[in-house]
């Protein structure tokens, strides 16, 4: 079937079979690989996208369901100027990446936060990211980086 | 102190850019015209002979394009070390649930799905051993290679530290413990799943993308199984999704499938696992069963130590002798005993089976040790952090090995350190009167020696390479994989520092078998030492070059010259620009690429006599939990968690720390929710849906700290941090727990119901979930 859906703010049609996941389009269909597969059945968020400003795991998502909506895979997370944004930006320098397998993931989380709760306490961070699993940083500098990307974002909207 | 400018400072990880944009290429996210998708038959059984094997149907199945059994490999692709037990894929026998009979390559995956259902493939089912005391038993199945030294088979081997007679100190100690500790097979839970990629080359030849701890390792199986010259295979390391010694044996066997797939089909051939093949199919971290004994005097002097343990290596040995060895080494724990001795035993199984996990055996003896200890201290009435201070390892003493250490033993340093951090004194004298009924609180420590590097356990040296190219840039090899703990941005800030150039400048290559040397296997948290020193040789051989360059061009000595940022300065202190000196190093004739090799100090182990130096140095370190538990569930919550490291000099902050808060979550998951339960061979939890490993909310803030000894030997005086951190963490909580409880939890992991109860509830199993998961998709 034809899925027509807005991604990552571009319009974009799609011949795809109508059984298929949200991520086994984004992946296989139009080759977009930032988001991880790892577990699909909805407890790694390693697939995480934002749909319609609600992070979802996409490997729970049917395809066809996406239809006339707006999707934000990692692909569409940058800074205007096309290199890394303030939250990426942060990831790096928090030291929050190590094998980088479920950062993508935990960007799409971090975002889809801030969409809602732009000054987020620790906490709050540690349970929007309750979802996200990952085996090598202990969270920590994830927290950190998405905790100081909300303050340098309060602090610009000031 | 040196005044570095790189070392020991913030920086950006080297490959963190493409992680975060999404753009790094993981295997699974290769894509290639023609590629076809590889899926194993696996075993549905635990313990069988394969009494026929035809693919003849598979291969009438539309898509499929190929099968391979153990029959197109060289000696059916035995392979293994130091015990060759393993194969390609099953030979004659299959040993546990998971076990790869067979491949199919084919056009879809569905394809290949159904191609492994179409195979003609019959098992008689053996008798099987699940109960490693049972393994040595005269009549128990034979699970284990035969053994021509009259040995049973089942029997992988004994690993013993000798040191004096502690039955006889025993004896005449004021306060002794014995008791029987137990943990459970661990998974790595990488968020990557296995998986390898194969491209058939012109010269008939193979290029493999493996996500593995090896590139040489998996090279070096490739070429023997498939009968293939050392430039006719070539394997690269993409970015490695989580290892943590998971992404070895088992992944040379895809692969050596892949590989195999590809030259036979003449197209690029790939394989990825679902999460639940990655659970059935892979090596764990092993079981234990120990009974520990020690004893001390009056006054908490620490005498004997009698530790006795059986280690389940299940099916296979993989990396079991280095692990049993590893584990029998550290069995004591960091401590000064007049009279010491460790026997491990390690047996075959028909439990999956068990190898390489980040600590390699020291997370399971040190839940045996660290709590006998504490049980130890309370006996005495003595303060459990006192008591490891009074009889921690210190300079100048000799371990119960024999040996005697010289430098770098930071370990009161650390204990004192998280004893300070924790406000240890007043919170443990707090939680010892709690009068609320349904939560109490507690507070635990720990501390540990590790061992740096392989040690005895094998040839240790590395070797990297450095150099400038026409556009000035410069770029690295090192043979030594980065699976996340970030060692080839320590291998950046180490050229850099040597060279005295902007870092951004330095760009390193994947591991790649073409490019970099054979470095040996990326394990045992070496890669700081042997690959971080092997590239400071590089570096600074270089750096001599340009050295004699910038002399030449500044007509004065070497001694004399001075830098300024990148450039040099003679005496005339008019400053060249580092690419003026490197242009005039060419137009000299000399070399811009050289090469630097490191082999870690000479050590020794007499394993008859259990004696000897068994590492070149050790990582110290002690840690501290706060746990809150409620009695009505049994519920455990890791409150505060402290860590004081003495990994030597500290090269690459934000990764250090990145170690020990990963570390620290890996322990908690294994202390409190993790437990692979094989139920008569059939793993139980496949997904993450019941194998639980720790989020964001079970992780408390943890406050990590390094006391940072210089070591000698290390490059700026650094040691090794990967794996320690997460070595102690499961008996530190459990301490915290029996003081909050008053009772003990002496067998992994602290669940719900040994918290509450102080036993395991009785489950049912089922074999069910690991059949169907291995016929569908
Ligand atoms: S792959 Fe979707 S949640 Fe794990
Ligand atoms: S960085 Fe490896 S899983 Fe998160």
């Amino acid at each position: 079937m034809l899925i027509q859906f807005t991604l990552n703010n571009q319009p974009v049609a799609v011949e795809a079979p109508s059984d298929i996941t949200l991520l086994a389009l984004l992946r296989d269909h139009l080759r977009l690989t930032g988001s991880k597969e790892a577990c699909e059945v909805g407890e790694c968020g390693a697939c995480s996208v934002i749909l319609d400003g609600e992070l979802v795991n996409s490997c729970l998502v049917a395809a066809p369901q996406v239809s006339g909506r707006s999707v934000i895979t990692i692909e569409g997370v940058r800074a205007p100027d096309g290199g890394p944004n303030d939250m990426q930006q942060n990831f790096i320098s928090y030291g929050a990446v190590q094998c980088g397998f479920c950062i993508p993931g935990m960007i799409m989380a971090g975002e889809a936060l801030l969409l809602k709760n732009p000054q987020p306490t620790r906490q709050q961070i540690r349970v929007a990211l309750a979802g996200n699993l990952c085996r090598c940083t202990g969270y920590q500098q994830i927290v950190d980086a998405i905790e100081a990307t909300a303050k340098s974002r309060a602090r610009q909207r000031a | 102190m040196t005044d570095y400018r790189y070392i020991g400072k913030p920086i950006d990880r080297v490959d963190a850019l493409e992680k975060v944009r999404g753009t790094a290429r993981f295997v699974g996210d290769y894509h290639l015209p023609g590629m076809l998708y590889a899926r194993c038959l696996r075993s549905e059984l635990p313990h069988a002979r394969i009494v026929k094997l035809d693919v003849t149907p598979a291969l009438q199945v539309p898509g499929v394009v190929a099968v391979i059994t153990s029959d197109d490999f060289i000696d059916h692709g035995r392979f293994g070390f130091p015990i060759s037990d393993l194969f390609m894929l099953a030979y004659e026998k299959v040993r546990y649930v998971g076990e790869g009979i067979a491949c199919v390559a084919a056009e879809t995956p569905e394809a290949a799905l159904a191609g492994t259902k179409a195979i003609l493939c019959e098992l008689e089912e053996l008798p099987a051993i699940f109960d490693m005391e049972h393994a040595l038993d005269p009549n128990a199945p034979q699970i284990g290679p035969a053994r021509e030294d009259g040995k049973h088979p089942n029997f992988l081997g004994h690993f013993p530290v000798y040191d004096g007679d502690p039955e006889a100190v025993l004896v005449d100690c004021d306060a002794v413990i014995d008791q029987n500790y137990e943990t459970v097979m661990q998974e790595h839970a990488y968020i990557e799943t296995e998986g390898s990629l194969a491209i058939p080359t012109v010269e008939g030849g193979v290029l493999a993308y493996v996500s593995c701890q090896s590139p040489f390792i998996a090279r070096g199986h490739i070429m023997r199984t498939l009968g293939l010259g050392e430039t006719a295979a070539r394997v690269i390391n993409p970015p490695v999704g989580g290892s943590f010694g998971g992404k070895d044996d088992l992944n040379y066997m895809t692969a050596g499938q892949v590989a195999c797939l590809a030259l036979k089909t003449k197209r690029p051939v790939r394989m990825t696992f679902s999460r639940e093949e990655s659970m059935i199919a892979s090596y764990k971290r092993g079981a234990m069963r120990m009974r520990v004994r020690v004893g001390a005097d009056k006054a908490g002097k620490l005498r004997a130590c009698h530790f006795k343990a059986t280690y389940d290596s299940g099916a296979y040995s993989s990396q079991s002798p280095f692990t049993s060895w590893r584990a029998s080494i550290h069995a004591m724990g960091p401590y000064r005993y007049d009279a010491c001795t460790v026997d491990l035993t390690t047996v075959y199984t028909n439990n999956g089976f068990a190898g390489a996990f980040r600590g390699f055996g020291n997370p399971e003896v040190y839940a045996g040790i660290e709590q006998a200890i504490d049980e130890l201290a309370e006996k005495l009435g003595i303060d459990p952090l006192d008591f490891r201070l009074q009889n921690c390892l210190r300079l100048g003493d000799t371990t119960p090995h024999g040996q005697t250490l010289t430098e770098s033993v930071g370990l009161s340093d650390c204990l004192l350190a998280v004893r300070k951090a924790s406000d240890w004194e007043r919170k443990r004298a707090a939680y010892a009167h709690q009068s609320d009924p349904d939560r109490r609180r507690g507070i635990g420590v720990t501390a540990l020696f590790h061992g740096t590097s392989l040690g005895a356990e094998g040839t240790d040296e590395a070797t990297g390479t450095i150099e400038i190219h026409q556009d000035n840039r410069v770029t690295l090899t090192s043979g030594l994989t980065d699976y996340g703990p970030g060692s080839r941005t320590v291998y950046c800030m180490i050229a850099a520092e040597m060279l005295g150039v902007d870092i951004q400048r330095i760009n390193i290559h994947l591991p790649d078998t073409n490019l970099a040397k054979d470095s040996g296997p990326t394990v045992a948290s070496r890669s700081t030492m042997l690959g971080g020193n092997a590239t400071r040789i590089a570096a600074l051989n270089l750096r001599q070059n340009l050295d004699y360059a910038a002399a030449d061009l500044l007509g004065c000595e070497v001694f004399q010259l001075q830098r300024a940022g990148e450039s040099y300065l003679g005496p005339s202190e008019e400053p060249v620009p580092w690419e003026v000196v490197v242009e005039h190093a060419r137009r000299m004739g000399l070399v811009l690429s050289t090469f630097g090799r490191w082999s870690a100090p000479k050590i020794h182990w007499d394993e008859e006599a259990g004696r000897g130096v068994p590492y070149f140095a050790y990582h110290f370190g002690a840690q501290i939990a706060e746990v809150e538990v409620d009695l009505r569930t049994g519920l455990t919550d890791v409150l505060n968690y402290y860590a004081a490291h003495d990994a030597g000099k500290v090269i690459f902050p934000q990764g250090a720390y990145g170690q020990i808060y990963g570390g620290v979550a890996q322990g908690l998951g294994y202390a409190l929710y993790e437990d692979v339960d094989y139920m008569d061979g059939y793993l139980q939890s496949i997904n993450f849906d019941t194998y639980l490993i720790p989020t964001s909310v079970d992780v408390p803030e943890i406050n990590g700290s390094f006391v940072e000894t210089h070591y000698s030997q290390g490059p700026f005086g650094a040691k090794n941090i990967a794996e320690p951190a997460m070595v102690p963490v499961a008996p530190t909580i459990l301490n915290a727990i029996a003081q909050a409880t008053g009772r003990r939890v002496r067998k992994l992991p602290a669940n719900l119901e040994r918290v509450l109860l102080g036993e395991t509830l009785h489950k049912k199993g089922s074999p069910v979930s690991c059949k169907v998961a291995l016929k569908s998709v």
